[in-house]
């Protein structure tokens, strides 16, 4: 597969250079000259193109980064003149903006744990305070005037040969891209655009990861930058200020954002045309706006994505909205690497809560609540509704602050931790109603739970850790045989049944020494529901782990195990075995509410 | 005091409030219900231009006024069933419409009323004594507007019912309709007050302010700030907010300069959603 | 299993085959029931059978994915689930039963101006009218549950729907709830209470309904308490 997805990206990517170099020379200097300038801006849209395409966030600021690179090179090339020591620090202009990028980005994602408008507004407001900047201090940047007389880069002439360098950048801009998308790191973003709560409970820091995708965007900017100063000899506050990263939304949008070839499309195709029809047609604007909204609403993937549509069509293939890769021809199992044991101690885990009280506004979600779980196997979670089933994962699994008292596992206190942290504790979460990746595939659904605990940060970018395989995994596509045959269906357009037993599956594939399991068989058929619970059964048994399981169909508890815990009004009631409980009078009054 | 001390303290007291009636209608919009408009600016800026509007067609300003809430309110209703409500499941796609459309308002006002900046006389002239300095007196009948209408608001909000029954619709939707609140129909009418009070906010502050077809912007990014440093969702959070955004942004720019002012205040929002992200006062 | 006699159709409930869910899960299958003037349901069953997405379906919070519900001769369903008060059907649900920010006599008189219908509940309640300036947040529980039922008696309705009323409220005070519903019966009111607590049950209830796994289990007009002790237990 790898061969194959190589070969097509190769040819898009010749096909490209072919047109862009052969462009001074089918029309002339000047055009070429031109077209240079917005593809550098088609660079820093593919900047764009990553963080929102396919990560799922929007940044409205994107030219601050490619205004910081151009003012930074433009000063040191000006003052390179005098002092050649000075081209050493040219990279500065692509490594300033990258590092600014990720600390606003780990800054403003640290506090929430799913993306909103925060970044949004605030790389709008930084864009606003780059432009105020680079107006006031006169004496660096030139001021409203901008920072002139900046001398071309070595030998190129910036109205001929400069015009390769800038093509050079544009291709290796898109094929890192490219490359990068297609990688397991690539399908991790998509992830993260979905259900980026979900991938945190896979053990993966998506907060670093869109500070990292987002500081990767701004070495883009910044490297257009770079080269845009040396080519037009002048960076005015135009270049890093609103209008230009209102524009750049714009292109991407229109262009298509789901991938750099549409970013490329979208600034080369509607920059150009803008900056001919702006001055012709005063309304041409208003209707790049109304452009704009119709993309949004309708067009998501814009001109790029309608006309690999129409060549789909022509072709007589099926177009799905799955971007990306082809589908792959079998190729040679992989064993994968054992779980990484990020500071674990080995052996049954012991999961222990120490009087743990959740409260919010006067009403106990928790009170006081104390169980202990000391051996491997599988126990049941029982009690009425509002018991505080939910809010126990919650509180373990760091979506509910508590109050006061401790959670111990092993005997390591884990209280208050982040989720990706106790996922990579060895906490494996299943959800009361499916949560999967639903633009993803069967198959990469998978995957990414294989990937957990597991795939070291190198082998993310390696295109054979798709092929892994581990026991579990055969196991479970030879019980929930949909798995491999529906292994290319986009994971949301699975049965409400089928998505619950996928996400079993990739609860248990992540290999997790504390399973929490909410509900599993919540819309289940009879028949489903009993291979769901032999699954876990097995699973269970098989990795040696422990599972706690929130459930209200009795027969199911039966099946599932012999110790239960009863939870009411936010502690716990009773445990024992399920007959004790059954016949525990204290336990039937909460049930028969009969003396209450 | 000395009568420099007396200006920066009326500048601040003026500052504050501004903020506040200029952020009241994200307060309600983003605050109550939940939207993120990122339009909001543009509807400020057409208040302003109303009365651009008004002072060409050399009528009244009280009747630029009325145009201004007429045009943000029919607007807002507009913007509520069609591009809020269809959307309202997708944050995102909210966001990226509202965009779209501020897009559109601003190159809609540069398209008929170009890219300078409009002058608008203020309607009362010269400068008044108070505190032993003269100070601008359309400011400080601005400035008395707002702490009415502020005071008149607040007491509505928490004494009548219609009041009550917002709260309550905001707060728990599913109950306001086992009541027999129509909740959908509140949340159209507070989105539209949203925007119109911030169309009204556009129209007082124009003679004020640079009239140009991008000012929405910066009143954007005010209102959000204030939002969150001071939390969603209660007038007193909108006040403490507005206070510590307002008296920042004065202090450090009579001291230093406009664009430190600005940066200190970009810097203690950036420090509030890495640590303190609910803001001061949340209701959510 | 006996279903009691068709009331007429101009005055009552008729609940057919309805099913209902979230997502393409149905939790609700193939339920019906009918309720007259004057009488009360009891919906009985284990937690997450589906108790409070049946009273959800039928006050037109939850959209009803198959079958039909009709009240006093109209097709329900189409209509947002506000306009029920206005057609005569009250709602108390399960979860967050007042309004916390708002004090307990604001939750009172939210739709109507009159403290007045309230008054024979504040004789029973006296604590209800001690916290009437009270913010509901700070109640327990029970309290606001308490104020939830008050809240929705005096909107006199002619069909209630009450999810779990009894929860947390003190023994002496769910005998005079009981009180209450049967005294609104005889007026003509109906019930449809779904419950844990057999014992305030069993003193107001006329016909019941147990559910389990989300599917009728039982229902008839004749039950005793150890048959129903038997639905619930574990």
């Amino acid at each position: 597969m790898a061969y194959f997805q190589t070969a097509k990206q190769v040819a898009s990517l010749l096909t490209l250079a072919a047109c862009l170099v052969a462009v001074p020379f089918v029309t002339n200097d000047y055009r070429a000259y031109q077209l240079g300038t917005y593809l550098l801006y088609g660079v820093v849209a593919q900047g764009v193109a990553l963080v929102w395409g396919r990560l799922g966030f929007l940044p409205l600021g994107q030219a601050l980064f490619f205004g910081l690179g151009a003012y930074f090179a433009g000063l040191l090339l000006i003052h390179a003149q005098d002092n050649a020591l000075l081209y050493l620090l040219l990279p500065l202009s692509i490594l300033v903006p990258a590092l600014l990028a990720y600390l606003v980005a780990r800054l403003v994602f640290a506090g929430q744990y799913i993306s909103g408008p925060n970044f949004s507004l605030i790389t709008l407001a930084l864009t606003m305070l780059g432009a105020q900047l680079a107006n006031q201090f006169t004496g660096l940047t030139g001021g409203f005037n901008g920072l002139a007389n900046i001398p071309q880069l070595g030998d190129l002439d910036r109205y001929s040969s400069m015009y390769f360098l800038i093509v050079a950048l544009v291709l290796l801009s898109t094929a890192l891209l490219s490359w990068l998308y297609q990688t397991p790191l690539g399908t991790l973003w998509l992830a993260i655009s979905q259900n980026e709560n979900r991938l945190q409970f896979f053990g993966f820091a998506t907060d670093r990861l869109k500070a990292g995708a987002f500081a990767l965007s701004a070495a883009l900017a910044g490297s257009a930058g770079f080269l845009y100063a040396a080519q037009q000899g002048l960076v005015t506050p135009q270049a890093i200020g609103f209008q230009l990263s209102a524009e750049l939304v714009i292109w991407t949008a229109v262009g298509g954002r789901f991938g750099p070839y549409g970013a490329l499309l979208g600034a080369v195709g509607i920059g150009l045309l803008s900056s001919d029809l702006r001055e012709i047609w005063v309304h041409w604007e208003v209707l790049v706006a109304l452009l704009f909204i119709a993309v949004v609403l309708y067009f998501p993937g814009g001109i790029a994505h309608l006309l690999l549509n129409a060549y789909q069509f022509i072709n007589r293939r099926s177009s799905t909205h799955v971007p990306a890769y082809a589908v792959a021809p079998k190729t040679p199992d992989l064993r994968a690497p054992p779980i990484q044991s990020y500071g674990r101690d080995s052996g049954p885990v012991h999961l222990r809560f120490d009087n743990v009280s959740v409260q919010r506004n006067e009403v106990s979600i928790l009170n006081s609540l104390s169980l202990a779980v000391e051996h491997a196997g599988v126990y049941c979670l029982i009690g009425p509704n509002g018991a505080g089933k939910t809010s126990s994962f919650n509180v373990l699994t760091g979506r509910l602050a508590r109050t006061s008292g401790d959670i111990f596992l092993g005997s390591q206190r884990v209280t208050g931790h982040r989720a990706d942290f106790m996922a990579r504790a060895g906490v494996g979460r299943k959800f009361q109603i499916p949560s999967v990746f639903g633009g993803l595939s069967v198959t990469d659904n998978l995957r990414i739970a294989l990937w957990s605990n597991r795939a070291q940060a190198r082998q993310l970018l390696e295109s054979t850790t798709r092929q892994w395989r581990t026991d579990i995994l055969d196991f479970l596509e030879n019980t929930f045989t949909f798995l491999a045959d529906q292994a290319d269906k986009p994971a949301g357009e699975l049965s409400q049944g089928q998505r619950q037993m996928l996400e079993l599956s990739m609860t248990l594939l992540a290999e997790p020494r504390l399973l929490l399991l909410d509900e599993p068989c919540a819309g289940l058929s009879t028949v489903e529901t009993q291979q769901q619970i032999e699954v876990i059964v097995q699973a269970v048994s098989r990795l040696g782990s422990t599972a706690l399981v929130i459930e209200h169909d009795m027969a199911a508890v039966q099946r599932l195990s012999n110790e239960v815990f009863v939870l009411h009004q936010g502690q716990l009631l009773a445990n024992g075995t399920l007959k004790q409980m059954q016949d525990s009078p204290l336990v039937q009054a909460v049930y028969a509410g009969g003396q209450k | 005091m000395d009568s420099a001390t007396v200006t920066l303290l009326l500048n601040l007291v003026y500052h504050v409030l501004v903020l506040s009636l200029v952020a009241l209608g994200l307060g309600v919009v983003f605050g109550m219900l939940g939207v993120m408009n990122m339009a909001q600016g543009e509807f400020l800026t057409l208040g302003a231009y109303a009365m651009v509007v008004a002072q060409r067609m050399q009528i009244a300003a009280g009747w630029g006024i009325l145009l201004a809430i007429l045009v943000t309110a029919t607007l807002g209703y507009l913007v509520e069933r069609w591009l809020v409500r269809p959307l309202q499941t997708r944050p995102l796609d909210t966001l990226l419409a509202t965009w779209g459309l501020s897009l559109l308002v601003r190159k809609g006002i540069e398209g008929v009323f170009g890219r300078q900046y409009q002058n608008i006389p203020q309607q009362i002239g010269g400068s008044t004594q108070i505190f032993s300095v003269d100070y601008p007196s359309y400011r400080l009948a601005l400035m008395l507007a707002i702490v009415c209408g502020l005071l008149v608001l607040g007491l509505w909000y928490k004494h009548s019912t219609a009041g009550t029954r917002l709260k309550a619709s905001v707060a728990n939707p599913v109950l306001a309709q086992a009541i027999g609140v129509d909740v959908k129909r509140q949340a159209c009418m507070a989105f539209v007050c949203g925007v119109a009070c911030t169309g009204l906010a556009g129209a007082l502050l124009a003679p004020l302010v640079r009239v140009e077809p991008l000012m929405g912007i910066d009143y954007l990014l005010g209102s959000f700030f204030v939002l969150v440093v001071g939390g969603l969702g209660s007038l007193s959070g909108l006040f403490a907010g507005a206070g510590i955004i307002g008296s920042t942004q004065v202090l450090v720019s009579t001291m230093l300069d406009q664009t430190y002012g600005y940066l200190a205040v970009l810097t203690l929002s950036i420090g509030f959603l890495w640590l303190r992200p609910h803001g001061l006062l949340s209701n959510r | 299993m006996s279903l009691p006699a068709q009331p007429n159709l101009k005055t009552g409930l008729v609940v057919q085959h309805i099913s209902g869910g979230y997502g393409d899960t149905l939790v609700l299958r193939g339920v019906s029931l009918s309720l007259g003037q004057g009488q009360v349901l009891g919906i009985v069953g284990r937690n997450g059978v589906g108790k409070t997405s049946l009273l959800r379906l039928i006050t037109g919070h939850l959209p009803v994915a198959g079958g039909t519900v009709s009240w006093q001769g109209r097709r329900m369903g189409k209509a947002p689930a506000h306009v029920n008060r206005d057609l005569g059907i009250s709602y108390a649900p399960q979860e967050a039963v007042v309004f916390d920010a708002l004090t307990v006599s604001e939750n009172l008189n939210l739709r109507q101006r009159n403290l007045y219908a309230c008054q024979a509940f504040f004789d029973s309640f006296p604590l209800v009218r001690q916290r009437l300036n009270q913010k509901s947040g700070v109640l327990s529980g029970g309290e606001k549950k308490l104020v939830s039922f008050v809240r929705v008696m005096a909107e006199g309705a002619d069909l209630t729907v009450m999810d779990e009323p009894t929860e947390g409220v003190q023994q002496e005070n769910i005998a005079l709830m009981a009180a209450h519903v049967r005294q609104r019966c005889q007026q003509g009111a109906s019930f449809i209470i779904a419950e844990q607590n057999l014992t305030f049950l069993l003193s107001v209830m006329h016909q019941v309904l147990v559910l389990g796994n989300g599917e009728t289990v039982f229902q008839s007009d004749a039950f005793d308490r150890e048959g129903l002790e038997q639905f619930l237990r574990i």
